[in-house]
């Protein structure tokens, strides 16, 4: 019985350390940077570092509120915070429609002074934050998955 | 819990914003509501003073961004100052250094617009 437990225990998939599940409505942004700095300071980041995090977390749930859902109110974004090793893994979930940020247009400055287009900036600052940014659409829901290591140069750069 | 406070001073003709706090999704409509209502006042000489400002977000640059054809067309400009070293690297990653003028005070802010008027005379 203990070693089919343990076989069943090792099958299951890893559980992230925090899940954090907020209505879809920009007030909760505070919330989602505060716990998104902590968790990136406890993780060993710099204050600078886990600011930073914490600024690509936000907008990464800024993109769910406006664009997955439309602004509609009542449905809700799911973080996922996880530590492996030296790897701080964060996911945002929601069951909005899907949002291919690759259709996203191109970071052009002078686009966006003749023409006021700031359409793209928030998924841009994001891959210049993290190490590595996915999209997923699993199960009728659409993962956003942000990964930055603390290395000796991450740990202190962007 | 109020995330942002934008108070403005003038200095002479020119507008100096203070934000306090964080300039976000949730917040960025009362930053653009104090720059658009210094343009309504046509003061198009603006100095965002972010000393106070922890932390701006896309939607916050997307604000400024929003004014500032408007505000060079009428022959000013929107400059900043007291930026900490975390705002100043989000506005270096995206190239927006290359877009504002930066200064370390308020007061070479705001001195930058009297020596455009010296330039102009």
């Amino acid at each position: 019985m203990r070693g089919r437990k343990a076989t069943a225990a090792k099958r299951r998939p890893a559980r992230p350390l925090i899940v954090l599940c907020v209505p879809s409505e920009t007030s909760f942004l505070g919330l989602v940077r505060d716990l998104t700095k902590r968790m990136a300071e406890q993780a060993g980041f710099e204050d600078g570092v886990a600011e930073r995090l914490a600024l690509a977390v936000d907008e990464a749930t800024t993109n769910v509120i406006e664009h997955a859902y439309g602004g509609e109110h009542g449905r809700t974004v799911e973080i996922r915070f996880d530590v492996r090793g030296d790897e701080l893994r964060i996911e945002v979930v929601d069951t909005g429609r899907m949002v291919d940020p690759r259709r996203m247009p191109d970071v052009d400055l002078g686009r966006y002074v003749t023409e006021r287009r700031t359409g793209g900036l928030g998924v841009h600052l994001m891959e210049k934050i993290m190490d590595s940014v996915t999209f997923r659409r699993s199960a009728r829901r659409n993962v956003c998955c942000m990964v930055k290591r603390r290395t000796a140069l991450s740990a202190n750069a962007s | 819990m109020n995330e942002l406070q934008v108070e403005t001073r003038h200095v002479g003709d020119v507008a100096v914003l203070y934000p306090k706090g964080y300039i976000n999704a949730h917040t960025a409509r009362a930053f653009e509501s104090e720059i658009r209502s210094a343009l309504r006042q046509e003061r198009f000489k603006l100095v965002v003073n972010a000393v106070g400002l922890q932390y701006i977000a896309s939607a916050g640059l997307g604000a400024m961004m929003g004014a500032i054809e408007e505000i060079r067309e009428h022959g000013g400009d929107l400059r900043l100052c007291g930026l900490s070293e975390s705002v100043l690297h989000i506005f270096e990653i995206l190239g927006f250094h290359h877009l504002y003028r930066i200064f370390p005070s308020e007061a070479e802010a705001v001195a930058s617009f009297r020596a455009d008027g010296r330039e102009d005379s």
